[in-house]
């Protein structure tokens, strides 16, 4: 079996005056196309398990793979290559450049690929139509709302067309029906383009969309559940 | 597009942006200004002395300069002019007999420096025609005409068509006395020179102190450019080598030495005002990275990498830098142009610079040479107060930025 992600008796130790085992010995698989939360109360290691997925932390021990690639061995601008070109992110808040429009924003990701003109704007239109923000690519960030600024931050993930697209929380700071209207737009992504998301959340009604469902307790699975 | 963001994210905090802008341009235009304000000063200092005072460049017997004795002459001058007058470069000399003297006038014995000229070819030389504020320039006295300054005339209390006695010592080292009759009072600009020197025709004076028609004590060059005066100067040195040939940077003592100052002093002002305005540009950026941690965090974790980062911030610093700088300079040529051609008078203080010897009317000028290495300045500055923001931006750790709220 494939998996897009693949970790190995994964974990992280924060040093301190009390050392923090933020993530203890996980091992997770994902597959292709699948639908996943990662669930748990606050400080229970959400943000830190997917931050080393997605190359932005390194694990104190065990290994991780993406798309069968080993990211232990990376050099710093590897990883930030790895990650243009493989992962896709949205972020709770502050995903965007405020100074960009919707469309430039959306644009910047592949304009860091090379890819050219024709390809971006044909790419950028249509998934800005995908998260139904086709009306307002020239809008700043400033003048959209949260949910249209995470609808607009979705679009960017998958401007590189990454393997997978890992969300920290991306409805924290949204109201129910934003948040409603964000995760349809996901859901319908990894139905119909089958794209792979993994996201962490609090939110009850966002755990209800996820096809499946792991829950972290103290930086260990205390379950995983697919339905 | 970095480009696209580096110029956006300097309006994002305009007021602050702006302060900064408005910062350099202020500093610079008056470093700038006050650099071509102090060049046209010495600028026209300098006209002053070779028009009026030094001509390009003189020759003399090698000890004359020092012992200033009627016996250092030079032997043969008309033929030295001559030949310095093949050279297209030459516009005019003058060959000069000098001596120190005592001028006695009804109240008042003191010293003077005579000069004996030819005053047609004295004329082409220092303009001295033009200096005349009272009498005539050799015109209306017959025998023993002689020129002083108003200075002169003040202290000695002469007059035109006054009688003067001098005293020098001629050739043998005799003290021989002559009359002379005031024929014309002149006022150079320069109050040093005027307290001492006064002028004569050159056969009167070389028949007094047993003097040779063709024995000279100097000869004057006037040459039709300030650059050729050292070649050229060396060019006649190498023809008579067992004269003094002497071009006008070295013929005042610190002469040489201000005029380089001069220079140097220009681009000292610009620097000092430039690393002011560097810890400002700093400041202004270091603000502007930190305000934006989280936002540079996420860059780099969706995938711009180090080297963008730091272009990018390396960017905005140096458009910062770039429209307040150019903007500076460019006021300051703007005032220069225009305060150059109206020139600006310095008044009561104007009356001090004048006993020195500088004009009381300043034309601030700055040659294109010094905007080109002042805009080169302002790019070093730019580039270096660029540096600090983007190294600082660069030591971001993408996780722990976008953890921050
Ligand atoms: N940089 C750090 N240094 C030390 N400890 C840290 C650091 N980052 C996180 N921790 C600790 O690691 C543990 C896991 O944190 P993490 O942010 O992964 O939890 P989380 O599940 O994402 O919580 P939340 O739901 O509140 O976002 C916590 O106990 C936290 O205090
Ligand atoms: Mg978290």
């Amino acid at each position: 079996m494939n998996y897009v992600i693949e970790t190995n008796q994964v974990s992280k130790i924060y040093d301190g005056v009390v050392p923090v085992k933020a993530v203890d010995e996980v091992d997770l698989n994902i597959e292709n196309g699948e639908f996943t939360a990662i669930v748990g109360p606050s400080g229970s290691g959400k943000t830190t398990l997917l931050n080393m997925v997605g190359g932005l932390d390194r694990p104190t021990s065990g290994s991780i793979k993406v798309n069968g690639q080993e990211l232990a061995g990376m050099s710093e601008n590897d990883m930030i290559d790895f990650r243009l070109k493989h992962i896709g992110f949205v972020f709770q808040s502050y995903n965007l450049i405020p100074v960009l429009t919707a469309k430039e924003n959306t644009e910047f990701i592949m304009l860091m690929q090379n890819i050219d003109r024709a390809t971006r704007n044909e790419r950028v239109e249509k998934l800005l139509t995908e998260v139904g923000l086709e009306d307002k690519m020239n809008s700043r960030p400033s003048q959209l709302s949260g949910g249209q600024q995470q609808r607009v931050a979705v679009a960017r993930a998958l401007a590189s067309k990454p393997d997978f697209v890992l969300a920290d929380e991306p409805t924290a700071n949204l109201d129910s029906k934003s948040t409603e209207n964000l995760l349809d737009i996901m859901a319908r992504l990894n139905k119909e383009e089958g794209v792979t998301f993994v996201f962490s959340t609090h939110d009850q009604r966002v755990i209800d969309r996820a096809r499946r469902v792991v829950t972290l307790v103290d930086g260990k699975i205390s379950s995983d559940e697919r339905r | 597009m970095l480009i696209k963001i580096a110029w956006r994210n300097i309006w994002r905090n305009k007021i602050r942006s702006l302060v900064v802008i408005i910062a350099l341009a202020l500093g610079l235009w008056a470093g700038t200004f006050t650099s071509g304000f102090y060049k046209g000063m010495m600028d026209q200092r300098i006209n002053d002395v070779i028009e009026s005072e030094m001509s390009h460049f003189q020759v003399h017997d090698t000890n004359f300069r020092e012992e200033l004795l009627a016996k250092y002459y030079m032997e043969g001058a008309p033929d030295i002019i001559e030949k310095i007058e093949s050279d297209e470069n030459v516009l005019a000399t003058s060959g000069r007999v000098i001596s120190t003297a005592m001028m006695g006038s009804a109240n008042k014995n003191g010293g003077a420096k005579l000069i004996g000229i030819d005053p047609d070819h004295e004329k082409a030389v220092t303009n001295l025609d033009t200096k005349i504020v009272d009498g005539a320039y050799f015109e209306g006295v017959k025998r023993n005409p002689i020129l002083i300054s108003q200075k002169m005339a003040e202290s000695f209390k002469l007059k035109l068509r006054s009688k003067v006695i001098l005293t020098v010592q001629d050739l043998s080292g005799e003290i021989v006395a002559s009359s002379f009759r005031v024929v014309g009072i002149y006022k150079s600009g320069n109050g040093m020179l005027d307290e001492v020197n006064a002028y004569v025709n050159r056969d009167d004076l070389q028949s007094i102190m047993n003097l040779d028609q063709d024995q000279y004590h100097e000869i004057a060059v006037l040459i039709n450019s300030h650059d050729l005066a050292e070649p050229t100067a060396k060019k006649v040195q190498e023809m008579y080598p067992t004269l003094e040939v002497k071009a006008w940077l070295d013929l005042a003592t610190g002469m040489r030495y201000m005029v380089e100052a001069g220079d140097t002093f220009a681009y000292f002002i610009v620097g000092i005002i430039l690393v002011a305005l560097l810890f400002s540009v700093i400041n202004t950026m270091l603000m502007a990275v930190m305000e934006r941690t989280r936002e540079i965090g996420m860059l780099m974790a969706v995938g711009l990498n180090r080297r963008k980062v730091f272009l990018m911030i390396m960017m905005e610093t140096l458009f910062l830098s770039m429209i307040g700088g150019p903007l500076g300079l460019l006021i300051a040529y703007l005032f220069i142009q225009s305060t150059g051609s109206s020139g600006i008078d310095l008044g009561a203080i104007g009356e001090t610079y004048n006993e020195l010897g500088f004009s009381a009317v300043v034309r601030p000028q700055l040659d294109l040479q010094s905007y080109i290495n002042i805009s080169v300045m302002i790019f070093i500055m730019a580039m270096i107060a660029a540096l600090f923001p983007a190294l600082k931006a660069l030591r971001l750790n993408p996780s722990e930025a976008i953890r921050k709220i």
